[in-house]
């Protein structure tokens, strides 16, 4: 969880939390070798049912115990009605509030949902509202946008609709929002890959072109931020653009990143003394992406810049003179 | 005895917000307000407190909790003092008493109010007017304080998130969130770079000497032309509205302290950086604290005045007879002293107020669902050729200050003398033109001025806005229901920070002045010309720790039920909730916001 302060715990309370600690410890010990016992012995009863939401709810790290829970529900499904169902929405969304990044939680209200005994299309886009809503609480849980991934995929399936479009203006809204967003940067890469491959484009050349003041835009506004760098990276050498601009595009497009990421690194030499590394990095990729269009470089400065990389980047060091060795 | 002429109290509202919490919440009853005043006083007191404004409510509550014996008066029918919310009748009466030397540190009161307030369309208790308005920023110590104290559990806050500045005949709305700058398409490229390189460091910039040092002792408008190369529209902006400071001068790290204030505040409790107490402001929260300090064992007596002290006997002797003896100190207000006091400090700084009602709503100038806005006039900005800045806080119907369709606009300047009236008078102007303009139906179809933006969002070009208007002349005019001209004396200079220094020297004279009533007393510091409550906090530790000794259980209050964690999986209380999906309300109910404080132990 983003965002979320650490407590302090003086030396005092510290003891009390001991003390009551090694009480909800036994406590918890005698319930999980109960319920392990239950699932030794293949006891499906909604008995079983009842106990093993209580481990869970002490300890929802336990996958075994939601294996044993799945396998109980499918033995007692018979005596299960709506409300059952709902109610095991509700106690998952009540652990993700809890726990909003354990992995079988997220795992486990997918099978509920594909189990529903009303597992109608309804549900699924009351699902997509609720997991906007938990985006939109934190917009960086990458579990969220995971989960968010598998809930479209099942509603495009049954509508035989893509979303696509709406899922790109989706990861737009998150990252005008906070550019520092990763996760919503990678699933425009999702997306953007996907709509080429099923040419749901419109105007490839339209999209390359707004994309790019776009990512020009990001990286005036934060040329500290790695997300920009990244799908900047991602963006130039995808294979869609290449082919899309022509020639003559296309290096022009090049020079241009090349001359604006200059003026960056010069902007920030002048005002702390210092290279911006993100920015001779770029370079160096964008000098390699020039060469191998088979452009003339009369004086590559890649070099130049993979030097400056190991004075302002020092952790990096042998990379870079790996880097420097293969320039050779 | 109660006072006839008054808004409804708190308690008397009883906040519709909490009536669906778990617990219901018992707003304590005041003595004055809905108890009848003590028919006798105590005989013996720790402290005597003189005057109900914030500092010395925020006093006595502090000192009820730690245990000291309080007892509170105030010359006053009415609680809040300095900072006190009145109704149009209550101000007639104050401006009155002003003009009759009854109030002192304040004076030239002028007071115009429309025949419709009382015979017509409006009742004077409709309309809430505090005579030091003051808005609350999300990070400070008075929000922690509030929450610590539960005091703000009697209260409602309301969002502030428009700050205006004044510039080229119209209101430009700030660019200051990393989201805005972003997406915002009338900014060069180089611009956000500048500007957001700024914030980044102003969030952390006492650790970053080498930026600022070289200029320390230059202005702010230096620094940032200089080593930002930011454009005097961004300087003005970050300075006056974002920092809030009163004019060009001020000092590199005054004003950075002052930017970062609204920087953080930012995004606390939501995307606005301050908040306002809905029926008042410093009279509401005064009032707050009174009340938590009843409940902590103050006693409160209104239209009570301390006529004299006795520093060597410990005797303090009221106006109707009665005696008290004090063990500790006795604190009191400026406002409340008698003929022969002789102690107070020096008053020497004014803020001159411009008060106004208008019949009009201004929902031109909030933000979607909220009702309040702040603008700024820079120096320079005005026809009068301002040299300090004119602040203006306006407050919606919403606020619950004044009833729908109308608005209370707050002026203040730090400037002194003569100067200051012709400055809130151009402010004023420039109100009326812009509002009148701006709530101008012809406006919609032009498209020059609406465009619509890359979310397909409505953006409104300011600056064609105000170029096309140069000419305007309005046909219709604001209608004034009342103005209200005064101005109080400080012995609180404009500050830059918030400094104990400043009050440390104010508080007492160790001089003893032979036939002077007030001998020993220490007293408080009228309130600042800053917009905020940031000095209030500081202000009033700076006397706690006179009386106690030192600041260090300074509202260390432990309320019972706090710390009642059960056994058991049900209980998630030491997890802060990471998601939670109940709905924001704009009311800010913070009462369930309250684990700001307390916040789990696992990091997830």
């Amino acid at each position: 969880m983003h965002g979320v302060k650490r407590r302090q715990w003086s030396r005092e309370l510290l003891k009390q939390k001991r003390i009551e600690d090694e009480k909800k410890i036994k406590q918890y010990r005698s319930l999980v070798d109960t319920v392990l016992n239950l699932k030794e012995t293949q006891i499906y009863t909604k008995d079983s049912l009842k106990l093993s939401k209580e481990v869970l709810q002490w300890n929802p790290e336990f996958n075994t115990v939601w294996n044993f829970r799945r396998d109980i529900i499918e033995n007692v499904k018979g005596q299960l009605d709506v409300t059952f169902w709902e109610d095991e929405l509700n106690f998952t969304m009540a652990e993700l509030k809890k726990f909003p990044k354990v992995y079988w939680i997220w795992n486990h209200r997918v099978w509920v949902l594909k189990n529903h005994i009303d597992s109608s299309l309804k549900i699924w886009q009351r699902e997509l509202i609720i997991v906007n809503k938990l985006l939109d609480m934190d917009a960086r849980n990458f579990h969220g946008w995971h989960y968010r991934r598998r809930i479209i995929k099942v509603i495009e399936d049954r509508t035989g609709k893509s979303n696509d479009h709406e899922e790109l203006e989706l990861t737009t809204q998150k990252i005008n929002k906070n550019i520092s967003n990763f996760s919503a940067w990678h699933q425009r890469v999702q997306l953007i890959t996907r709509m080429n491959d099923t040419d749901e484009f419109e105007n490839r050349k339209e999209f390359i072109t707004n994309e790019i003041d776009y990512i020009t835009n990001a990286m005036f506004t934060d040329a500290e931020d790695q997300s920009v760098w990244f799908y900047m990276e991602w963006f130039l050498e995808y294979e869609m653009v290449s082919k899309v601009l022509n020639h003559n595009e296309y290096t022009t497009i090049l020079n241009k990143f090349q001359s604006n990421i200059l003026i960056i690194n010069e902007d920030d030499k002048e005002f702390s003394g210092k290279e911006n590394p993100w920015c001779l990095k770029m370079l160096i990729i964008i000098e390699k992406l020039q060469t191998n269009l088979g452009i003339e470089i009369k004086d590559g400065k890649s070099k130049e810049w993979i030097a400056k990389l190991i004075e302002a980047d020092p952790l990096r060091k042998n990379r870079y003179l790996y880097l420097l060795h293969e320039e050779k | 005895m109660l006072s006839p002429e008054r808004r409804p109290s708190m308690a008397e509202r009883r906040p519709s917000i909490f009536a669906h919490a778990l617990t219901p919440l018992v707003v304590p009853h005041l003595a004055g307000i809905e108890d009848p005043l003590p028919a006798t006083t105590p005989e013996k007191v720790d402290v005597l407190i003189a005057g109900s404004g914030m500092v010395e409510s925020v006093l006595a509550a502090a000192l009820a909790w730690q245990g000291s014996t309080v007892l509170h008066i105030d010359k006053n029918d009415y609680y809040g003092d300095t900072a006190a919310t009145l109704t149009v009748d209550q101000i007639k009466r104050w401006v009155n008493e002003i003009n009759d030397g009854k109030i002192p540190y304040y004076e030239n009161a002028k007071l115009y109010v429309s025949t419709e307030i009382g015979n017509g369309k409006y009742n004077s208790r409709d309309f809430g007017i505090d005579i030091s308005p003051k808005i609350l920023f999300t990070k400070s110590d008075l929000l922690s304080i509030l929450v610590k104290s539960r005091v703000h559990q009697y209260l409602e806050f309301q969002s502030l998130s428009n700050f205006h500045t004044y510039e080229n005949d119209s209101f430009e709305k700030l660019t200051n969130t990393k989201q805005e700058i972003f997406v915002d398409q009338k900014l060069p490229l180089m611009t956000k770079r500048n500007l957001m390189k700024f914030i980044k460091f102003v969030l952390n910039w006492e650790e970053q000497p080498e930026i600022w040092k070289p200029f320390a002792e230059k202005s702010i408008a230096e620094f940032l032309i200089e080593k930002f190369k930011l454009e005097r529209a961004q300087v003005f902006e970050l300075i006056f509205s974002i920092g809030l400071c009163y004019n060009i001068e001020t000092k590199v790290p005054e004003a950075l302290q002052r930017i970062r204030r609204y920087l953080t505040s930012f995004d606390v409790y939501g995307p606005f950086p301050v908040l306002y107490s809905k029926y008042g402001g410093p009279g509401e929260l005064s009032q707050g604290f009174c009340r938590s300090a009843a409940v902590g064992g103050a006693t409160y007596k209104l239209n009570e005045t301390l006529v004299s002290y006795n520093a060597t006997t410990k005797e303090a002797v009221f106006a109707d007879g009665s005696k008290v003896s004090v063990m500790e100190k006795v604190i009191m207000s400026p406002t409340q002293v008698n003929q022969n006091s002789k102690n107070v400090p020096e008053q020497p700084y004014q803020i001159h107020r411009l008060t106004c009602i208008v019949e009009k709503d201004c929902k031109e100038w909030f933000s979607e669902g909220e009702s309040a806005a702040m603008v700024v006039f820079p120096p320079g900005s005005l026809k009068s050729g301002n040299k300090q800045v004119v602040q203006a806080f306006i407050l919606g119907a919403g606020s619950e200050c004044c009833p729908s369709g109308t608005s209370i606009w707050y002026m203040s300047t730090t400037e002194q003398g003569v100067r200051a009236e012709m400055d809130l008078d151009a402010a004023l102007e420039a109100m009326e033109l812009s509002i009148l303009r701006e709530s101008s139906t012809d406006l919609e179809n032009d498209n020059d001025i609406v465009q619509f933006g890359m979310n397909g969002q409505t953006v409104v070009n300011s600056v064609r806005l105000g170029q096309s208007f140069k000419e305007y002349v309005p046909r219709e005019k604001v209608h004034f229901l009342c103005k209200l001209y005064y101005t109080q004396y400080t012995s609180t200079p404009p500050f830059g920070v918030v400094d104990p220094s400043l009050f440390e020297k104010n508080v007492v004279s160790d001089k003893f002045i032979p036939g002077a009533s007030d001998n020993g007393v220490l007293y408080t510091s009228m309130p600042s010309a800053e917009i905020s409550y940031d000095e209030v906090v500081t202000a009033a530790k700076v006397l706690y720790e006179k009386i106690v000794g030192s600041d260090d259980d300074f509202f260390d209050v432990d309320f019972e039920d706090d710390d009642d964690t059960q056994a058991g999986p049900a209980d998630n209380s030491n997890y802060e909730n990471a998601i939670d999906d109940e709905d924001e309300d704009d009311d800010m109910g913070m009462g369930k916001n309250e684990s700001t404080e307390f916040v789990g132990e696992m990091e997830i």
